[in-house]
């Protein structure tokens, strides 16, 4: 009889188990599928930036520097690998590219060119797709780390040894805070 | 536990059930009517009950299925939407916004996008039983956003159709819209002999069960939906811009049928029950107070319109010590530049005699051609042109009109809001020669479409209230300055122009000439049924 409860408890145990691994298992492949769109979107954005450097070159011949910087941090951004890294070299772009657009602000012709303006959508678009892309990876990591670290949870992961993932950390300038007044007149 | 987009998505199925049941009572309900003339005895059965009930259910089943299943693709159609322009600058815009919202959401839905050919500001979602979803947006709407705004509009939208909010106000419009939609046809179109019949009583009975339903919809998920746009787009500020445009702008009452005003984002018939708090609006209305949604999304921003103004009455402080006055200018985007020079006002490519124009402290904003000064810079853009010979003056700009040619004729063109100014005589001839010089363009056919749509119910109601509740301030006439008369083309052709009765002159604002020549030119006539 003894014998039957701890079968009993035994099997409930190791179903328990079971649901537990997949649960994270299914959590795990979630963060990984979103890191996958959050590369499918940089990439689309490295493709973008040597059309457009090469439409706004003529215009632009005495910003030679400005399109350096563009290119060469292009560069060392598809050579990256691994989360830190990348997100360290995409951040680099980004603030090359925000740079250049503000001083194609002061080049009428380029900003009446069909072309430019045609790339310029293209590109705010996946500046805009990458952020999403890096919203929902941050998201579906934060609920990976909970599930990881919640009790009993705790004990499988660190039985099958889980490891936990890296965030996307967000680039340095937008993470200042706009200054708050919290005097709000009504 | 953070919520993501993927964990907000929850079905609302007892809700939808709940419809299902007050669909059958309903018929319940109307076969006991027509019953009830029945002889005695038969009441007493009890097969004869379950008959009825079986009956009830099986109408209100059919009733359900086919108006629920396949409700995204009502909506469409009944709003003539259309799927975005691939070679459009604006619409194309749109899709990718629409591509983003699928990143962000992890391409958990599939939500189609359309856009509306309507000048009316208002945007809405659909979603229905099958999994279909769709946004639209007005073409009015979306011409006139900037960038942001659009994304915070379908940030808004696409948290209805992912927190499965938008499957529940989508089934009930469409069960219960068609009954309010034919109420308001035979409103319009029957005399009054059709008001004693008890098929009219029963639907007007049915009508007023259907307000009811509005205590289901909630208040609450507007609000919902603003929050989660914000989360989503991280700019309160976009979203909070465009309510307040919307709130000044025609939203499509009259267009919009009524039914599906509860799957837009503001309501297309401003109401003081939707703009007022309390147990009583919460509960019977779809929408919450626009104020108090801009309210709630500047202080997500820490903005005040307070202290805004402070801003900008600090910045010009700074400067206007010894400065010639400062002005502050109103983008295409409706956003306020500045401050300006009158010197720099000049450079700005965008400046017209329509911009708003705001002095110093930013007070009183003014169209730009009541300053005298700033009016000088228009004069001088115009300066040496030849083509100034008519001595006429713009009546909306106030800026001199230039001849030109059109369609081998002689007009007079405000260079500024494009607007033409023709003498009858021409008239004909212009709209007998369209074509020639200037094919009818899908998008001015589009326009001319949606255009007379809207003016045909606009006319219905002139007719039906007997006034026009706020007119618009009437133009000058160019040549004896007396106000023009303000009117359609001809009741065949409803093309809003302005007209001077004493000098036989018509003013065609933007667009307008060309859409009544493909009026003509493509026979597209009024519904007679409904505009008489």
């Amino acid at each position: 009889m003894v014998g039957l409860i701890l079968l009993g408890i035994l099997v409930l145990a190791i179903l328990w188990l079971v649901v537990i691994y997949n649960g994270l298992i299914a959590r795990r492949n979630d963060v990984q599928g979103s890191w996958k769109q959050i590369d499918v979107q940089l990439n689309r954005r490295h493709d973008l930036i040597p059309n457009l450097v090469a439409t706004v070159k003529g215009a632009m011949e005495f910003e030679q520097d400005t399109l350096d910087k563009v290119i060469s941090a292009r560069a060392k951004a598809v050579g990256a690998t691994g989360p830190q890294s990348k997100a360290e070299a995409e951040n680099m772009l980004t603030q090359a590219l925000g740079k250049l657009f503000a001083v194609m602000e002061n080049y009428p012709d380029l900003k009446s060119n069909q072309n430019v303006l045609q790339l310029q959508e293209e590109l705010t678009s996946t500046e805009n797709r990458i952020a999403f892309a890096r919203q929902l990876y941050n998201d579906l990591v934060a609920n990976y780390r909970t599930a990881l670290q919640v009790f009993p949870n705790n004990i499988v992961s660190s039985l099958f040894s889980f490891k936990t993932e890296e965030y996307f950390e967000a680039p340095v300038e937008t993470k200042a805070v706009p200054a708050v007044n919290l005097s709000i007149r009504k | 536990m953070p919520l993501t987009f993927i964990d907000i998505e929850r079905q609302k199925n007892w809700r939808i059930a709940l419809f299902f049941v007050i669909l059958m009572v309903l018929y319940l309900l109307i076969v006991v009517l027509f019953c009830a003339a029945l002889p005695g005895p038969l009441i007493m059965v009890p097969q004869f009950w379950t008959f009825l009930i079986t009956a009830a259910f099986l109408a209100a089943g059919i009733h359900f299925w086919f108006s629920a299943a396949n409700a995204v693709d009502t909506v469409v159609r009944s709003l003539d939407a259309r799927p975005p322009d691939k070679d459009d600058e604006i619409h194309r815009m749109f899709v990718n916004i629409i591509e983003e919202l699928h990143v962000v959401s992890g391409n958990k839905r599939n939500i189609r996008c359309a856009v509306i050919p309507s000048l009316s500001l208002n945007a809405l979602a659909a979603a229905d039983l099958k999994g279909n979803a769709v946004i639209a947006i007005t073409e009015g709407l979306l011409s006139r956003l900037t960038r942001p705004q659009v994304e915070a509009v379908v940030a808004h939208e696409a948290n209805h159709i992912l927190s499965g909010d938008c499957l529940e106000t989508t089934v009930a419009a469409s069960i219960f819209g068609a009954f309010s939609s034919a109420m308001e046809k035979v409103r319009y179109s029957s005399s009054n002999r059709l008001f004693g019949s008890p098929a009219f009583l029963l639907a007007w009975v049915l009508l007023q069960l259907g307000y009811l339903l509005n205590m289901f919809i909630s208040r609450e998920r507007e609000y919902r939906a603003d929050a989660a746009s914000v989360r989503m787009t991280r700019n309160p500020l976009a979203l909070a811009e465009t309510l307040h445009f919307l709130s000044r702008g025609w939203r499509g009452a009259g267009f919009i049928g009524s039914g599906f005003e509860m799957l837009c984002i503001v309501d297309p018939v401003a109401t003081t029950l939707d703009e007022t708090e309390g147990f009583i609006p919460d509960l019977l209305s779809t929408h919450p107070p626009i104020r108090k949604r801009i309210d709630i999304l500047l202080r997500m921003a820490r903005v005040s319109i307070a202290e805004l103004d402070s801003k900008a009455e600090k910045r010009s402080g700074d400067k206007l010590a010894d400065s010639p006055p400062n002005y502050f200018a109103m983008n295409p985007a409706q956003k306020w530049q500045g401050p300006f020079t009158a010197g720099e006002l000049g450079t700005l490519p965008w400046l017209s005699p329509l911009t708003w124009v705001a002095t110093g402290s930013g007070q009183n904003a003014e169209r730009a051609w009541k300053d005298p000064l700033i009016n000088e810079i228009f004069l001088r853009r115009l300066a040496g042109d030849p083509r100034i010979d008519s001595g006429l003056i713009c009546p909306s700009c106030r800026q001199p009109l230039l001849s030109a040619a059109y369609e081998g004729t002689r007009i007079f063109q405000c260079s500024f809001c494009a607007g033409t100014l023709v003498e009858n005589g021409k008239i004909p001839r212009i709209i007998a020669r369209t074509g020639r010089d200037r094919p009818c363009t899908e998008r001015l056919n589009a326009l001319a479409r949606s255009v007379l749509r809207q003016n045909q119910t606009r006319n219905v109601y002139r007719k039906v209230s007997a006034g026009n509740p706020n007119p618009v301030p009437l133009f000058p006439c160019p040549r004896c300055k007396n106000p023009m008369y303000r009117g359609f083309y001809s009741s065949a052709h409803l093309i809003e122009v302005d007209r001077c009765g004493s000098c036989g002159i018509t003013w065609f604002d933007q667009d307008e000439l060309e859409m009544l020549q493909c009026l003509i030119e493509n026979r597209l006539l009024p519904d007679i049924a409904v505009a008489v």
